[in-house]
């Protein structure tokens, strides 16, 4: 049929934000294509989250539910997901950069014989053959490359927040079921437990507050902390970052890191202190929606990216500043 | 019982932590020219580790490769020193800039010449084109089952069981080897190699075996270059700072109502 | 009548009192045995080459106790009641025998004598002993350990002590000697006893002081008595004071006879972990409990019986990775009795670290790859070496080829770090103003291997060295100054046979002051106190110089903070720590920060890169950069200079 189809992830019931977000993208696809957007979703129960998706007003939405797709193995989604694309032909077919479109992407890309390009932050259509144009930084983010592959479908994975999410739609996409033909003696790795830790979701901060090699130790991080409680009462979601070389010191948990290998953030407001801004960091935050940097070297890259820059010792300022907000709140 | 085979994919980049200043794009050639000599990728590193670690703990036998255009020897042999059994070099012209479906199908025809093995591991993403396909995309060409970022890795039985990071936290899952892992940092960094161990490894006799595609079995055809269009660098994200001076307290004051002007 | 005694009085079976010796004599050669088999397989090589230097020292710190006293008089002079009781009884007892045995002369006078040496030597030894039980028991001393060992030792000790007296007093009872009088303490011990009693009793007490007495012997090799021998021993090998200097064979990070013989020797006398910054700021590292682990470890090793000193088998310590907290800074060799250089050892045990590279630490790891391949341990690129010296017109030897005088060595924290390139920018200004032909080597110039050398990694060290060595042959250079004391001292002692003269810029900056090159216009009007960086004092034992700069800056007032000199703290940054992360209770450099607050300065001078940065983050997180500041020298002179 030659669709973009996008593969839909839920959290908890309803589409996360990242399936919005390529809804939204795969639209625009869609639209300069003249071809239909259809959504998939995987499942043991996803009649509810398949009404919600047809409100975006995709033309279709497939509805694969089977017992064995609950959770995520990715071997049954894999297989399930293989015979929905042969099924439906798409022209392009975009997963998220997020820990499920990393595993699926690649394996089915070989499956379906055609060519990925991971972790894309803008994709187009080339005009002349209909390719899709993926642009990747590459290099930990010290260049951005554009990549044209061949094969059908095109495929793509995209990192967050690189789309506007959808915005709910009057027209009403078509439910279409479908039943994968897959049973237990597919899975190859074998799930024994799945373990919660207390994980900081970084991308969900709206204020990050971020410490590095500048704080001298780990210390440093507590009156990082006070900060943040004194913003927390204006502001909602505040959060502790990092940089890697603040977690390889190990002063912080890795699940602070922002950054290339670390979480790929844009707060709306992001408090670098004691960050010199090395490539692998300023990747990870550059979205955000104001920079306002802290540090002793007024030579240092942070300030050529920051909205705000404070010369000055960070031991100095932030506590007068908590001080300040806490007079103020 | 025989011993374990382990083979490691490890990939030569430049130095990624070399400074912004060392780095360059050039939009002509279509590359990332870094003015830093080369090392074997950070996750390949940490994959060798893992491998190294198995090998002390049950005995194993552990098989580098490293596949590029030119694969310098001095930066693999470290492999070597750090304790692999063996380094295989793949080595051809046409292995420039491939793409990652082709890399691994190189990959895959140097294990099937290798032929007996039980692990395979890779990095979970190399530091240059940070793409994370290749190891994924082997497994699926050799019809292993694979596990992606692995943050622990154990033997047992004949199986593998590895700790694997999802959002939530980590999945403990199990495969019947022979597998496909690829590793995430969470494993550990390498040993360190002293350098009186790295001169052994590289005045020691023995030359590295180099396999060319032909050696592979791979045709020429087969292996497509990835489809740079563009290579550019990175926009400027320079913004234009406002630098806010004054006393620790004056600065607090102003910070105050900007924190106060954005909310 | 003549004074005499009758030495086996009311002894019968005098047979089986030798039987015992002998037994008692067996066991002792056993265990000496078994320690110097010990010694030996753990030796590279069993040449020990005879000095009489060595010798002297050795006999002179033994008589003398002339290391015990040091720092602490009170445990030296009660270490010298113990030590000259013992060693007169141990001669009487000796005398006693030959008296028996070949010829009898203890008689009249020169048995008096003979006996009141034996009374004064007892009653020091007594004295000793109780001193020694009150010092670890009621003042409980922080230093002492009050293991069962500590415990057991010292009253078997007393037990000898007071049944020889006591001994003495029933001889005396029974026989009442006009010469008695002499033996004053036996006199008083008599007092009790009725010459019957005294009679009666004598042959079991006898007996019973004979066996603690060989028990006493038997049990020297396999408890902390051990140190008798043991220590005069380490003071031959261990004592000469060289810095240790390595080549590239690779067994030189091994353990060799010397260091075998100092933890075989070592009583835990706590003096190292007292002085010891790292133990000193809560961290878990103690140079006692390293050479305790490695004195377990050269038994388990060494011997088929494993350690033959029996109290303290059961005992655990673990060293695992504790031994990378060590700065290196030479404050345990100051103060043990028996030259022992723990932070040797450390660095040796870091060698086998290295080589065997599962126990190197995350940071250190990166930071000698750094080192290896971009040749400074800061930053992955050569290019920025000599960044700091832009726009200064300085002479880059590796450029033009430029006859200078005076290669000045910047070094890697000096050229890299912002903080200490003020030491490089005002030292490049101070030679120019004196006018001096010099030049820098800039981007091509390599990393002396200190911190290599620190951290065990033997292999890059020498790599280093021979970078160093055919870089200054190639551009002629052969009088280098350095801005680090540890680049000094790795050039000065640890480059054998250098073509080539180094000095610290102290040593510069004192001959140019001299020669009336330098001359302060107006002065500094402040209180200042100087930070002693190990590698420069205690190391290489410049202490003066820095101070006497000091001084003749017009307008300052040099005071002491509470340690200096050979006694100085460490600022936490040596050994490798400055690239490590490693967390104590406190950080050394607060603990010194604090040292120079209360001393009442204004600045705070300091003559090394790696203090300057600690210091001055110290400084900062301390809160006292508003009364206080951290300066090096050579920006405390150019100030002096400029004012």
């Amino acid at each position: 049929m030659g669709d973009v189809l996008i593969l839909g992830e839920v959290k908890e019931g309803s589409l996360n934000i990242r399936t919005l977000e390529l809804l939204g993208g795969g639209k625009k696809l869609a639209d300069d294509l003249g071809v239909g957007l259809s959504v998939l979703l995987m499942g043991d129960a996803v009649s509810a989250v398949a009404e919600q998706a047809a409100s975006y007003g995709p033309d279709r939405v497939y509805k694969l539910e089977h017992p064995l797709l609950k959770g995520f193995c990715a071997d049954l989604w894999l297989a399930s997901l293989e015979q929905a694309c042969k099924k439906i032909n798409p022209k392009i077919v975009l997963l998220n950069h997020s820990l499920i479109g990393m595993e699926l992407g690649p394996r089915l890309a070989c499956r379906l014989n055609t060519r990925l390009t991971t972790d894309c932050i803008d994709l187009s259509i080339d005009s002349e053959d209909g390719l899709l144009l993926r642009t990747k930084p590459v290099s930990g983010g010290n260049a951005i490359s554009v990549f044209k592959c061949p094969g059908e479908p095109q495929l793509a994975t995209v990192r967050g927040k690189v789309f506007d999410p959808a915005e709910a739609a009057g027209g009403k996409g078509e439910i279409v079921d479908m039943v994968p033909e897959i049973d237990e003696s597919m899975i190859k790795v074998e799930s024994i437990k799945v373990v919660e830790e207390e994980i900081v979701a970084l991308d969900k901060a709206d204020v990050v507050i971020s410490g590095g090699a500048g704080l001298g130790d780990e210390d440093g991080f507590e009156i990082l902390q006070d900060l943040s409680k004194a913003l927390n009462k204006s502001f909602g979601n505040v959060m502790i970052g990092c940089t890697r070389v603040a977690v390889d010191k190990g002063w912080i948990s890795s699940d602070h890191q922002v950054g290339l290998t670390g979480t790929m953030i844009s707060p709306d407001i992001y408090v670098a202190v004691g960050i010199s801004g090395a490539i692998q960091h300023l990747v990870g935050m550059i979205q955000s929606k104001k920079i306002i940097a802290i540090n002793t070297d007024s030579g240092c890259n942070m300030f050529n990216v920051a909205d705000y820059g404070i010369v000055e010792d960070y031991e100095k300022v932030v506590p007068a500043l908590v001080k300040r907000l806490e007079e103020l709140s | 019982m025989k011993e374990l085979g382990i083979i490691v994919c490890a990939k030569q980049i430049p130095d990624p932590e070399a400074p912004l200043s060392d780095v360059s794009v050039n939009a002509e050639n279509m590359e990332v020219v870094v003015d830093a000599p080369p090392v074997i990728s950070p996750f390949d590193e940490n994959a060798l580790e893992v491998a190294l670690q198995i090998k002390e703990e049950l005995g194993a036998k552990v098989t580098v490769l490293s596949m590029g255009k030119k694969v310098s020897d001095t930066v693999l042999r470290k492999s070597l020193a750090a304790g692999a059994d063996e380094l295989i070099l793949l080595q051809d012209d046409a292995f420039e800039k491939l793409d990652s479906h082709s890399i691994a199908s190189a990959l895959a025809g140097a294990i099937r010449k290798i032929g007996e093995f039980d692990l395979v591991l890779t990095g979970r993403q190399a530091g240059d084109w940070d793409s994370g396909q290749v190891g994924l995309i082997l497994g699926e060409i050799l019809g292993l089952p694979c596990i992606s970022l692995a943050r622990e890795i154990k033997i047992e039985d004949g199986s593998v069981l590895v700790k694997k990071n999802i959002s939530e936290g980590y999945e403990q899952v199990r495969a019947k080897m022979p597998a496909l892992v690829t590793v995430s940092n969470e494993v550990g960094e390498l040993r360190y190699i002293s350098r009186t161990k790295m001169l052994k490894m590289l005045r020691g006799v023995g030359s590295i075996p180099s396999w060319s595609a032909e050696d592979l079995g791979v045709s020429l055809e087969t292996l497509e270059k990835m489809g740079i269009m563009v290579l550019s660098s990175p926009p400027n994200m320079g913004r234009d700072c406002q630098f806010i001076e004054g006393t620790p307290d004056e600065i607090a004051d102003k910070l105050a109502a900007v924190f106060k002007s954005l909310r | 009548m003549t004074p005499y005694r009758n030495t086996f009085w009311q002894i019968e079976n005098v047979w089986f009192f030798y039987a015992l010796a002998a037994l008692a004599t067996g066991i002792f050669l056993a265990g000496m045995v078994a320690h110097i088999c010990v010694w030996k397989k753990s030796a590279r090589s069993l040449e020990v080459s005879f000095s009489w230097e060595a010798l002297k020292r050795t006999i002179l710190d033994t008589l003398l106790g002339r290391r015990v006293l040091l720092g602490e008089i009170a445990a030296g002079i009660m270490h010298l009641f113990l030590f000259w009781g013992f060693l007169s009884l141990l001669i009487g007892t000796a005398i006693l025998c030959v008296h028996e045995w070949f010829f009898p002369f203890l008689k009249g006078t020169i048995y008096i004598v003979f006996s009141l040496t034996m009374e004064v030597g007892g009653i020091m030894f007594l004295v000793g002993i109780i001193w020694a039980l009150i010092r670890r028991y009621i003042q409980r001393v922080p230093r002492l350990e009050r293991r069962l060992e500590d415990a057991l030792v010292p009253v078997l000790l007393l037990l000898v002590a007071l049944s020889g007296f006591i001994l003495e007093g029933l001889r005396l009872a029974s026989h009442h000697p006009v010469w008695g009088v002499w033996s004053f303490v036996g006199g008083w011990m008599s007092a009790p006893f009725s010459a019957v009693t005294a009679e009666a009793l004598y042959p079991y007490l006898w007996w019973g002081h004979v066996l603690l007495s060989l028990c006493f012997i038997a049990v020297i090799p396999f408890t902390k008595l051990f140190h008798i021998v043991g220590s005069p021993a380490s003071i031959y090998f261990q004592g000469s004071g060289k810095p240790v200097t390595l080549d590239a064979e690779e067994e030189t990070g091994e353990f060799d006879l010397g260091d075998s013989i100092f933890f075989d020797a070592c009583m835990r006398c706590g003096r190292c972990v007292e002085v010891c910054p790292s133990a000193g700021a809560g961290e878990p590292f103690s140079p006692r409990d390293f050479v305790q682990a490695m004195h377990r470890d050269l038994w388990q090793e060494h011997s088929p019986l494993g350690d033959i000193r029996f109290l303290s088998r059961g005992e655990k310590i673990e060293v695992d990775d504790k031994f990378w907290y060590c700065t290196t800074c030479r404050a345990c060799l100051e103060v043990c009795p028996i030259y022992g250089a723990a932070f040797e050892a450390v660095m040796k045990k870091r060698a086998s670290a290295v080589e065997d590279g599962t126990n190197v630490p995350k940071l250190m790891n990166q930071t000698l790859e750094k080192l290896f391949r971009y040749d400074n341990p800061w930053e992955s690129s050569k290019k920025n070496r000599g960044a700091w010296a832009e726009g200064m017109g300085l002479v880059d030897l590796a450029k033009r080829d430029a006859e200078v005088d005076l290669c000045y060595f910047v070094g890697c924290t000096t050229s890299f770090d912002d903080t200490a390139q003020g030491i490089a920018l005002s030292f490049s200004k101070i030679l120019q103003s004196a006018g001096i032909n010099f030049g820098i080597l800039g981007k091509k110039e390599p990393c002396c291997g200190d911190i290599a050398r620190r951290a065990g990694e033997l292999g890059l060290f020498v790599e280093q060295k021979e970078k160093c060595l055919d870089l200054f042959d190639k551009y002629d250079i052969t009088d280098v100054v350095t801005s680090s004391p540890h680049c000094f001292h790795t050039f000065q002692n640890e480059y054998p046979d250098a073509p080539f003269r180094a000095r610290h810029y102290t040593l510069v900056l004192r001959e140019l002051i001299a020669d009336g090159k330098l001359r302060f216009k107006n002065g500094v009007e402040a209180v200042i106190t100087y930070h002693d960086p190990c590698y420069l004092g205690r190391y290489n034992r410049i202490f003066d110089e820095p101070r006497e700069i000091i001084r003749s800056i017009p307008g300052v007032r040099l005071v002491e903070m509470a340690h200096y000199g050979a006694d100085s703290l460490c600022c936490g940054g040596g050994g490798g720590r400055m690239w490590q992360e490693l967390d104590g209770e406190v950080k050394m450099s607060h603990v010194r920060i604090m040292e120079a607050e209360a001393s009442g300065a204004q600045i705070l001078v300091t003559a090394c890169p790696l203090c300057r940065i600690m210091l001055e983050d110290a400084c900062k997180v301390a809160g006292l950069n508003e009364s206080l500041r951290v300066m090096d020298l050579n920006e405390l002179v150019l100030q002096a200079l400029e004012v």
